[in-house]
């Protein structure tokens, strides 16, 4: 069985990402890929629904960290959705709740990037 | 008698791919000491990311190296050491975790000490025979209120 599984769609302009299994030091690349893969294609407006994420370490942290100045410069903005009792811990012990929008639900952080023309951070 | 406390060592493959086994030990290790489903989940984490810097940084990527892990359940305490023998990194030299700089200044690195250091009651590092030794310990009272 894959470590890490990560599928994407397109819903309203905006790319969702669907990792599903883990994220580490050895699966990162992958999840890191879609995301960059996104980007190359001038896609800024990301949701990544957690709802398969079991864990996610530093590296895939990392991964979001690395990208989110560009995503943002380029008006866009990088967001959660679904996260789970372990993953929204993570986010928490280091902050990252303060540095990204997280939302209930995928449907909530899409229609998110209808207010004020989709851009801002939090 | 009173019947001893789990322990358990475990020599890795200084790769990736093994982490996830990694994780998995620990999480089962820290279940058997009594630890809650979601701090038994960050203790593996912890351990996940104090074998990542062993792999990344001590052994510079290499594959073809040794990752020692000693898992002990001692009662107050659940302890885990992780052992290498290749170049010492001196965990001061990591710079402190300032949110705000990351993401202006694109840095990624320093995550997985910080991390550690806020699930854990106590990180350290020293140098003993030749051998990197990173103890990471949680005291099972401490886990209570969180």
């Amino acid at each position: 069985m894959a470590e890490l599984t990560v599928e994407t769609r397109d819903v309203e302009g905006v790319t969702l990402l669907y990792p599903k299994g883990f994220i580490n030091a050895h699966t990162v690349l992958l999840f890191e890929r879609e995301i960059q893969k996104a980007l190359a294609q001038g896609q800024f407006k990301i949701v990544v629904n957690c709802a398969g994420l079991s864990y996610i370490a530093s590296a895939g942290l990392g991964a979001i960290m690395g990208a989110i100045e560009e995503i943002r410069g380029n008006g866009g903005d990088l967001r959660l959705a679904n996260l789970n009792e372990t993953v929204r811990n993570i986010f928490e012990i280091l902050g990252f709740n303060h540095l990204y929008r997280i939302y209930a639900s995928e449907v909530e952080a899409i229609t998110s990037f209808r207010s004020a023309a989709g851009a801002g951070s939090s | 008698m009173a019947r001893a406390k789990p322990s358990l060592m475990l020599s890795i493959p200084s790769q990736t791919s093994f982490l996830s086994l990694v994780r998995e030990v620990t999480k089962k290790m820290a279940e058997s000491a009594g630890f809650s489903d979601g701090t038994a989940d960050r203790l593996a984490l912890a351990v996940d990311e104090a074998t990542t810097n062993v792999i990344e940084h001590a052994y510079h990527g290499s594959g073809d190296r040794e990752v020692e892990l000693r898992i002990e359940d001692r009662g107050p305490e659940f302890r885990v050491e992780v052992v290498d023998d290749g170049t010492t990194v001196d965990p001061r030299a990591v710079p402190r975790v300032d949110l705000g700089r990351y993401v202006s200044e694109r840095r990624t690195g320093g995550l997985g000490v910080h991390l550690m250091e806020k699930i854990m009651d106590s990180v350290t590092f020293r140098r003993t025979a030749r051998r990197n030794v990173c103890t990471l310990v949680k005291r099972k009272e401490s886990s209570r209120a969180r």
